[in-house]
């Protein structure tokens, strides 16, 4: 190949060389990031939330007028929903993975600690909570009926039995099964004792990466205001039918109060990750956009330079050149430039990497996107200048004579 | 060294057939000098083009060094091309962005020498048009003159069988096309086979035979066995 030649002569035209270059070398760094932003992203979206997304969806029931009684309804729902046909489990919660605001507390390994130890998403339900949300218990047991109360603006304290993550447990006590130990939601109250380990739960709030796999169970169900929200698990394909029906019952049995929120678990997903989706679209129109402007300058550039080097063309080939050693020439050129585009790159694309991390916390983008990057703008390269080179390579070498 | 036998060239479009080449036959010897001179568009340049393989002929024969070139196809050509013909171009035809060692390479890397081969080829000839001491220079450092002698030593380079110069000093002053066409001279002197394309009768006079075109034949071929006689070694050699 004419390295030497073909960069002496690029050495002479650095305008050009400059701005091509530049422009591969800002398409490297975006492009290498973007996708890393992207997949990063999509691995959140893809995290399990601990729960049976397929079969479930979420109901709330908000009660108006003075003689609507929350407990009462609650009671009558859960008794109408669990009996109804296709439901497998239903229960009240306050709150749910995905759904981005619930309640968080502190756990404390001692009563004597300042700080806590870890926080923890609190979900507030009754003994069918793991059985509706499909939360796998790992190690332990469920509620008793009688270990189950209720929790309003009043109650003093935390439940003396509770139910765990096993990431939350991990934390708590590294190494050791969480079962039978004992940990403080309020240094002030009572310690709560570990009855169960749930596989995996997600918090409400799924970007909060310290604290998204933490959450606890309690024992309790929210009887305050007149707001519930039930979790309903129905029979796997049943899932569109039963809400229907739940949706109707609800609002037949209980005229005092409006039903609302009628969503698939794999809508709340939608709706958690949805700021997440359209970030993705948009990097995606940026890489693109980004792919198809470089390749557009290099097929210009190109094309310039094969209309303003015709005669020279014309000369190589009356010197011997074949049409294969044109086509190559162009090739050449542009593997080149390119090189230097990405030389520069390689450099903005972990400059880059290191100013996100600084700035928005992001991971460290593994080494082989840069590489990979390299490759993939190399070829783009090769194929963008392609036809160009082609056009070239049929310049006949009689235009060495002609006057042009 | 050079032969064509009844060889014409049509040029087609869908309107019209022009015959740029008609039964034009000339037979050049090793070591000669001819001139090959014509009015504007009387088929000159068609007669250099197809001697220099830079277009095909429509019909005839044509043997460049024993080979038929009949039939070629184009990177058989290129490669003829690139072994047996050194090209002097009116416009010089340098490379702009190279320098003149890299201006002067250009055939021989086409030709596949090794580094040193090229290196002691591209200095020699360099220094036999008197430019050795600015081959680093890019060719709009230099004057015509001088630029009409890098593409003489890129022309030489190669040893090439025969030398074919399309109006050598067309763009050169007076001064400077008396330079050019001396090193001409002494380069048949040397041994070289020259064609060289010319509308001057004053530069005409100055080759060993001159062939007068009109109209695409031959009308005249007049012999003037002035400068030395036919069989001379090649241009390699002569350089040694």
């Amino acid at each position: 190949m004419e390295l030497r030649p073909i960069l002496s002569a690029l050495m002479r035209s650095r305008v050009a060389l400059v701005l091509l270059g530049l422009q591969i070398a800002l398409t490297l760094a975006i492009v290498c990031n973007s996708l890393f932003i992207i997949s990063e992203r999509a691995a959140l979206m893809e995290r399990p939330s601990g729960m049976n997304e397929a079969d479930t969806f979420i109901l709330a029931s908000i009660g108006f007028g003075a003689d609507f009684n929350l407990k009462n309804a609650i009671a009558d729902d859960l008794a109408m929903l669990r009996a109804l046909p296709g439901v497998v489990a239903a229960a009240p919660i306050n709150s749910l993975p995905m759904t981005n605001g619930g309640w968080s507390s502190g756990l404390s390994l001692t009563r004597e600690q300042k700080t806590s130890s870890a926080y923890s998403a609190m979900y507030f339900s009754d003994d069918q909570a793991l059985a509706a949300m499909g939360a796998q218990l790992i190690a332990g047991r469920l509620y008793r009926p009688e270990e189950l109360g209720e929790r309003t603006r009043k109650t003093a304290g935390w439940p003396p039995v509770i139910i765990i993550t096993r990431a939350l447990g991990h934390k708590l006590w590294p190494g050791q099964d969480p079962v039978g130990k004992t940990v403080w939601l309020d240094t002030e109250a009572e310690a709560s004792t570990v009855i169960g380990v749930i596989d995996r739960l997600q918090a409400p709030w799924v970007h909060n990466e310290e604290v998204v796999e933490f959450a606890t169970v309690l024992p309790e169900v929210i009887n305050e205001g007149a707001f519930t929200r039930y979790i309903i698990r129905a029979a796997p394909g049943q899932r569109d039918a039963v809400m229907k029906a739940a949706e109707a019952k609800l609002a037949e049995i209980n005229p005092s109060r409006i039903v609302r929120e009628g969503k698939t678990l794999e809508k709340v997903r939608a709706e958690a990750y949805a700021g997440d989706r359209a970030m993705m679209i948009i990097l995606g129109v940026v890489i693109a956009s980004l792919l198809v402007i470089t390749a557009l300058g290099i097929v210009g550039m190109a094309s310039f330079w094969v209309t303003l080097r015709t005669k020279q063309i014309g000369t190589r080939r009356a010197l011997g050149a074949t049409r294969g050693a044109i086509l190559r020439y162009f090739l050449a050129e542009n593997f080149v430039i390119t090189s230097i585009g990405l030389l520069l790159g390689t450099a903005l694309a972990y400059g880059f990497n290191v100013w996100l991390i600084r700035h928005y916390q992001t991971q460290a983008m593994p080494w082989y996107y840069v590489p990979v990057g390299c490759l993939s703008l190399w070829l783009l390269g090769q194929l963008a200048v392609l036809g160009p080179a082609r056009r070239a390579s049929r310049v006949p070498p009689a235009m060495a004579t002609r006057s042009v | 060294m050079l032969k064509m036998h009844h060889l014409s060239k049509v040029y087609r479009t869908h309107l019209i057939e022009t015959h740029a080449l008609r039964d034009f036959s000339i037979h050049v010897k090793n070591g000669e000098f001819v001139a090959v001179t014509g009015p504007s568009g009387s088929g000159k340049t068609t007669f250099l083009n197809i001697a220099g393989l830079l277009e095909e002929f429509s019909g005839g024969e044509y043997f460049l060094d024993g080979v038929d070139v009949r039939g070629m196809n184009d990177a058989a050509r290129s490669r003829l091309r690139n072994e047996k013909i050194g090209f002097i171009f009116q416009g010089f035809n340098l490379i702009p962005d190279l320098n003149l060692f890299d201006n002067v390479d250009v055939p021989l890397r086409y030709r596949g020498f090794n580094a040193a081969e090229r290196r002691r080829r591209i200095e020699q000839a360099l220094s036999r048009v008197g430019l050795s001491a600015r081959m680093k220079h890019y060719p709009s450092e230099l004057s015509g003159g001088q630029q009409q002698r890098v593409a003489i030593a890129r022309a030489l380079a190669g040893s090439p069988k025969i030398l074919l110069a399309d109006e050598p000093t067309g763009n050169l002053d007076t001064q400077m096309a008396r330079g050019v066409m001396q090193l001409l001279e002494e380069l048949h002197a040397e041994g070289a086979t020259i064609i060289m394309v010319t509308h001057d009768p004053e530069l005409a006079a100055r080759a060993q035979r001159n062939v007068h075109v009109i109209d695409g034949q031959v009308v005249d071929i007049q012999a003037e066995p002035r400068l030395r006689s036919v069989g001379a070694p090649p241009l390699q050699s002569a350089q040694a």
